[in-house]
């Protein structure tokens, strides 16, 4: 119990820090966003009108006073949920443009994520397990070589064969332009056809980190003593190979799961962007263009938070999976 | 028919990479219904490669190449795998290498008798769960343990769930591959005994795997010794320790002896077991055997039955042959047989040198603050201990794993600090320096360690390895440094040194690793040498080697040694005064013929105890001629090996 204890303090340490950084960090950048506003209004070479600029501040919200006080308004203000209006679709706050948005890139992103997760650590407990065989061959040599391609090409090559030229699936969007957007079996199938394709190149990519850690981490624990003591006791071999090397195995994968979520928002704005899915990824990669700071800042911060929510989880998983973790530190 | 039929059987490790590795070689023999056997070999002799093989448990690339095995007369090569998996464990079951890693780590114990028991017997869960209980109680662990994981046991308990796992099913045969090293001696101790208890009661038979002779023989019925991957000799007990048939076998005897006798002497056997890569086509034994003949070298021996057993021995079997004949000598006897012996007598000991004090150690106590949450309890590991350290004596620092003897080295070498007392080098208080003056001091203390696997850097050449401490210490240039890297390997019986200052540590035998490691020991020329089990990892059959080049070392460089150790043997014969220690408290100290000779306190007595008794016949003390000049004699660390 303590370890959980534990674990969870130290989320909310990180989750502050985390939290105050995201304070700190943009405003450590040069740059002004209502004079970028201004002169995106005004054209770009004119002289920049000081009224002008004081009312567009105002309208934004961009804070004042001093970094103290800024910093006590911003915490503020986060715990009530208002995380401001977005300069790009003013007056829209930015909480409505994230909830819009974040529906499909969780859709997308983590379920595929978490498939592709499940589906790598069984063929690479296969291949393990199987090993020398064709498919751990297949796996071993085949799977590297996949592994070095890079994800843009692969994305582009399966929209190239099945949205372009055999033209079976949409090219882009979340949805039809022409769909009535209202809960039916029509729509259903229409978002499906669109995350299709998005999801097969997640898939195609995502688990080969999984299958091949798995597989090495396991032939490494099929050569453990307890793995062939429950050889030497005649277990079914399906228990032999689950319950004792891949259950060990496993382990650091569990761990490796939790980091892989910190680099997911790179990965997210490149599927979104591809794909051109309305998800979080894309309405970051707009909010950075225009120096959309709300918007940015409540999108990193929501990431951060859902990493070291994942991170939390995982520790409480890896707790429960290995109780030399529970107690052995202690 | 025998329980188990092992034939002609063959175990090749064979990959793409690399030449195959002969490592199990045309092995016969049998095993009855309930008898205790056991297998000796040292590391490298197939030994465990065999028992694997016999269990199908081969991790690849091993792979049996030739041969059968057969239990109650069914051929286990070619059974297949779903008619193998059904006799496992209830026909044979077995208990790993001391199960830091046989159990497995994420379920409890309970859990791991269980999936077994439920697969492999008609009983309910809950009867299931009370024949876990009486299981451990067999074992002598209290029922309630059965909730636990494998880390939250010490290593005496996990091999002796081991032990209750594998008789879970009443199998017909246990195999045991070296169940006990790596624990306390006196824990060994309990766990033959109650291994040996439990097969009497219950007549399961047993296959005991171990490079230790000396336990074999205390507790088997008849004893199997293997060399480079062949069957050399197959005896039953008494016969083997009356009269060993084979000079590997008799070569082992030599490194027992009774520390508690009036004259202790062992024996090693020099070199090393040959490349097996390459299959000898004689005697793999010749180029260390003291017997060798000619035809050792042409032809190689069968394992045919001599005296009461048999052997792979041209010399024994002409021998034998000979008696058979001529009845010249009687037949209980066994063959005539020369020894090569590191003793009391023959060690510097006897010159009886007055030794100067080099260090000093005064009423030092260590005691550990752990802390667990806002609860701090304190752990005296050291308490009170004095003693000290002379030029050209060796000081025995004895007692089990937890006793504070590694606590002790730690605060001599200055890398932790007593919570009171004093430690006197000269007129150098250790326990009050710090940075610059440690790093001083440290050139005057070394270490030699344990493990002469880890403590060499894997990716440097012997040279370098020497070199550092030159340079670092002695301040010499390297030129001046690969001169002395020389004469150091030279010293310790790496000849010629050229051979093997270029090699890496890998290239290199456990014997003469820990060579190694005493001369970059000896490199900075110090005045202490601390040797924390210097020999226990080692093969049996070279550890005397070692001691004789420590003792060598100490008595001719007139430095002062702590000889740190659990075996009382080793201690008897290097040490001129001994230190017991029991859980941080010295329990006996004096001079080491006296504590070992006339132990005072309980607990010596039972470590004394814990040492295999082997009464070792007449004619081989007979063989080994003392010299009547201790001091002139010539103590030969040269022969080291061929390569
Ligand atoms: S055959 Fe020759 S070399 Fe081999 S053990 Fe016998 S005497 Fe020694």
């Amino acid at each position: 119990m303590r370890y959980f204890i534990r674990r969870f303090l130290f989320f909310l340490l990180t989750l502050w820090t985390a939290v105050t950084l995201n304070f700190i960090i943009p405003r450590l950048e040069p740059g002004d966003p209502a004079e970028d506003i201004v002169r995106r209004l005004a054209g770009q070479n004119k002289p920049i009108d000081p009224a002008q600029l004081h009312a567009i501040r105002l309208m934004l919200g961009i804070p004042g006073g001093n970094i103290f006080q800024q910093y006590i308004d911003y915490l503020n203000l986060l715990f009530h949920g208002q995380f401001g209006v977005s300069y790009t679709y003013f007056p829209y706050p930015v909480t409505t443009l994230i909830g819009q948005s974040i529906m499909w890139t969780v859709g997308l992103v983590l379920t595929t994520n978490i498939i592709g997760f499940i589906a790598g650590n069984l063929l690479g407990a296969f291949a393990a397990w199987k090993r020398n065989s064709i498919f751990d061959s297949f796996v071993s040599v085949g799977l590297s070589f996949v592994g070095t391609l890079p994800y843009m090409w692969i994305a582009l090559v399966l929209l190239f064969i099945f949205a372009f030229q055999l033209q079976l699936l949409p090219m882009g969007g979340g949805f039809s332009e022409t769909s009535t957007r209202q809960m039916s079996w029509g729509y259903t199938l229409d978002i499906m056809q669109h995350a299709l394709l998005p999801a097969l190149s997640i898939l195609i990519t995502g688990p080969i980190g999984w299958i091949m850690g798995m597989r090495n981490n396991m032939v490494q624990t099929l050569r453990e003593d307890y793995t062939r003591l429950a050889i030497a006791k005649g277990l079914k071999p399906w228990k032999v190979a689950l319950l004792y090397s891949a259950r060990n195995a496993i382990l650091p994968n569990v761990t490796g799961f939790a980091m892989s979520l910190g680099g997911i928002m790179g990965g997210v704005v490149l599927v979104e962007s591809i794909f051109n899915y309305p998800g979080m990824g894309r309405l970051f990669f707009e909010a950075v263009g225009n120096r959309d700071y709300p918007l940015m800042q409540t999108i990193l911060l929501f990431t951060i938070v859902g990493m070291l929510l994942a991170n939390l989880l995982a520790d409480f998983v890896v707790g429960l999976l290995d109780p030399r973790v529970r107690k052995g530190k202690n | 028919m025998a329980l188990l039929e092992v034939e002609n059987l063959d175990v090749t490790y064979a990959t793409k990479q690399r030449p195959p590795l002969f490592a199990v070689r045309n092995v016969n023999f049998e095993l009855n219904a309930g008898e205790f056997v056991g297998l000796v070999g040292e590391s490298g002799s197939g030994k465990s490669t065999l028992g694997n093989a016999i269990l199908k448990l081969l991790l690849p690339p091993g792979r049996i190449t030739a041969g059968s095995v057969r239990f109650e007369g069914k051929e286990l090569t070619t059974l297949p795998d779903e008619e193998l998996r059904q006799m496992r464990w209830r026909d044979f079951s077995t208990v790993f290498q001391s199960s830091m890693n046989s159990l497995n780590p994420v379920t409890r114990i309970e859990a791991q008798f269980q999936d077994v028991m439920a697969e492999k017997s008609d009983l309910s869960n809950s009867q299931i769960h009370d024949r876990i209980g009486e299981l451990l109680q067999m074992v002598k662990i209290d029922p309630s343990f059965m909730r636990y994981y494998p880390h939250e046991l010490s290593g005496g308990m996990k091999q002796r769930v081991a032990l209750a796992l594998a008789l879970a099913l009443k199998p017909k045969l246990v195999i045991l591959d070296e169940p006990t090293t790596g624990l306390d001696v006196l824990v060994q101790k309990e766990i033959m005994h109650n291994l040996r208890t439990l097969q009497r009661e219950q007549g399961f038979a047993v296959l005991l795997i171990s490079h230790d002779l000396g336990t074999v023989l205390e507790v088997s019925d008849r004893v199997l010794v293997m060399y480079a991957g062949e069957m050399v000799e197959d005896a039953p007990t008494h016969g083997m320790l009356k009269h060993p048939i084979h000079p590997y076998t008799h070569g082992l005897l030599g490194s027992y002896a009774d520390p508690a006798a009036e004259e202790v002497e062992i024996s090693y056997i020099p070199g090393r077991p040959p490349d097996l890569t390459r299959v000898p086509k004689a005697c793999p034994y010749a180029p260390r055997c003291p017997e060798a003949i000619p035809l050792c070298r042409q032809a190689k021996p069968q394992l045919l039955p001599m005296w009461d057993g048999k052997a792979a021995c041209h010399v024994a079997q002409m021998q034998w042959n000979d008696e058979q004949h001529n009845h010249t000598r009687h037949s209980e006897e066994g063959p005539k047989l020369l020894d090569a012996a590191f003793s009391e007598a023959t060690s510097h000991k006897a010159m009886k040198l007055e030794g100067e004090e080099v260090l000093r150690v005064e009423n030092v106590s260590k005691t550990y603050q752990r802390r667990a949450g806002f609860k701090t309890t304190s752990m005296n590991a050291v308490n009170d201990v004095s003693f000290n350290l002379r030029s050209g004596k060796v000081t025995g620092l004895v007692g089990q794993s937890g006793s504070g003897k590694t606590t002790i080295a730690r605060m001599i070498t200055g890398t932790e600090y007593p919570t009171s007392g004093a430690i006197w080098f000269g007129e150098t208080r250790v326990d009050k320096l710090k940075g610059r003056g440690i790093h001083n001091y440290r050139k005057h203390v070394q270490y030699v360690f344990q493990d002469p696997f880890s403590a060499l850097n894997p990716v440097h050449t012997i040279q370098y390895l020497l070199m550092r401490p030159l340079m670092n210490y002695g301040k010499l240039n390297a030129a001046q440094a690969r001169q002395k890297v020389r004469e150091l390997l030279e010293t310790v019986g790496l000849t010629p040194a050229e051979q093997f200052e270029t090699k890496m540590a890998h290239q290199l035998s456990g014997g003469q690793r820990q060579r190694v490691v005493v001369a970059r020991a000896l490199a900075p020329d110090p005045d202490i040498i601390i040797a924390d089990e210097p020999i226990s990892m080692l093969d049996v059959s070279i550890r005397a080697e070692i001691l004789q080049l420590l003792d060598k070392l100490v008595r001719e460089r007139k430095i002062a040694m702590l000889y740190i150790t659990h075996d009382l043997l080793s201690a008897r014969l290097l040490s001129d005064e001994i230190l017991v220690l029991n859980q941080g408290h010295v329990v006996e100290q004096g001079a080491a013929k006296t504590v070992i000779r006339q132990p005072t306190n309980e607990y010596t007595q039972l470590l004394l105890e814990a040492i295999p008794r082997l009464e070792r016949p007449d004619h081989v003390r007979a063989s080994y001629v003392p010299t009547a000049e201790p001091t002139k004699v010539q103590v030969d660390a040269s022969p080291v090996s061929e390569e």
